[in-house]
């Protein structure tokens, strides 16, 4: 009973330290999925992982996000373990290798084998749920396609530029549009256009 | 035509090649890598005891990768001091050369500079690793056939 109690009063505190403001009622886009394996993490971890991958061979991939956990409690993140973590964080991009509970923002560092991908948290663009699966997949693949390459800053800087390429593409092809309503309105991919690509005239306007 | 260090050096059968003079007429020899420690041990005691930089450069694509070393004689009460420039060159394959941390400590830094931006690796150097790029960047960024990756950058924010 204790634990659960203390588990509420945590997701109030962080939800409060977190956003703050009207961006309180903003759905978080928060996926996580398990990462290649690396050597320190067990084996019977690295042939679940295996299984798995075998099974999903479709196009285009399947999220395959990790189930969802409870009472997730922020560790490792003290100075004795380094004071950092592993992360690839631009703009509309932030992956990290820990369990980043999506309602509680609780950073999970003892588990390095997940990448978790915090999508667009400034809201430049509007996203719907079908905008956002193809991230998502689009994510699930480059995490397959980066099986067994080492778990450093350098892959996931690859893994989120190509995302960040993707995420543009979106755009130029008038999928996703930019959120008027944003807070900074800079236009980071490019002024809006009435024609980005010439496959989907008129779809996209400018706001 | 003969610097008057390279005289000095053929006077004790120190084995290095000229190179001429550069514009501001300062002489400039080529040492090879393995001659390279023992050659800058004996230019200190001659007197040159101020490195004054150190540098790198990738002479051609495929070809070698130099290390260069601007040495200045500083003594008391001269207004032109000695000075010479050193250049070692070694094969971008497997490109070793023993560094001069022992000799002049200023060459601490600058080296790790020639080791993260060309992939130079400066022997018995005490901590030779990246200086200015993230420790798990991969890749030689100043070398002639290094390719750029396609990481994303804010391109056009108004």
């Amino acid at each position: 009973m204790a634990a659960t109690s203390s588990y509420m009063a945590c997701t109030k505190f962080s939800m409060l330290g977190w956003s703050g403001g009207k961006r309180d009622l903003r759905m978080k886009r928060v996926l996580s999925v398990s990462a290649q394996q690396q050597a320190e993490v067990g084996e019977t971890q690295e042939a679940k992982v295996q299984e798995e991958q075998e099974k999903v061979k479709q196009q285009p991939t399947q999220p395959r996000p990790v189930e969802k956990q409870l009472n997730v409690k922020s560790k490792n993140m003290g100075k004795e373990y380094g004071g950092q973590w592993l992360s690839s964080v631009t703009r509309h991009v932030r992956i990290y290798a820990a369990y980043i509970d999506p309602e509680t923002s609780e950073f999970d560092q003892t588990q390095m084998d997940k990448l978790t991908l915090i999508l667009d948290p400034t809201d430049e663009f509007v996203w719907t749920p079908e905008t956002c699966n193809k991230v998502y997949s689009y994510f699930q693949e480059l995490v397959d396609h980066y099986e067994g390459a080492p778990l450093t800053e350098y892959t996931l800087r690859l893994i989120g530029s190509d995302i960040e390429h993707y995420i543009r593409k979106l755009l130029y092809d008038g999928e996703i549009k930019y959120n008027m309503d944003a807070k900074v309105l800079n236009f980071s991919m490019g002024k809006p256009r009435i024609l980005f690509n010439n496959n989907n005239d008129g779809q996209f306007q400018d706001g | 035509m003969q610097g008057r260090l390279s005289v000095w050096l053929v006077k004790h059968g120190l084995v290095h090649r000229s190179l001429g003079f550069d514009y501001q007429g300062i002489e400039t020899l080529q040492i090879k890598p393995e001659d390279w420690h023992s050659i800058a041990v004996i230019l200190y005691v001659y007197g040159y005891n101020y490195l004054r930089s150190q540098c790198a450069y990738d002479v051609a694509p495929g070809g070698l990768l130099a290390s260069v070393y601007h040495l200045t004689r500083i003594e008391y009460g001269v207004d032109q001091p000695e000075e010479v420039c050193i250049k070692v060159f070694a094969p971008r394959s497997n490109p070793r050369i023993p560094s001069v941390f022992w000799v002049w400590k200023s060459s601490d830094f600058q080296e790790r500079e020639s080791y993260d931006m060309l992939g130079i690796s400066y022997e018995n150097h005490p901590r030779l690793k990246r200086i200015l790029m993230p420790e798990s960047w991969i890749g030689w960024p100043l070398r002639k056939d290094y390719i750029a990756p396609n990481f994303y950058e804010i391109q056009d924010a108004h």
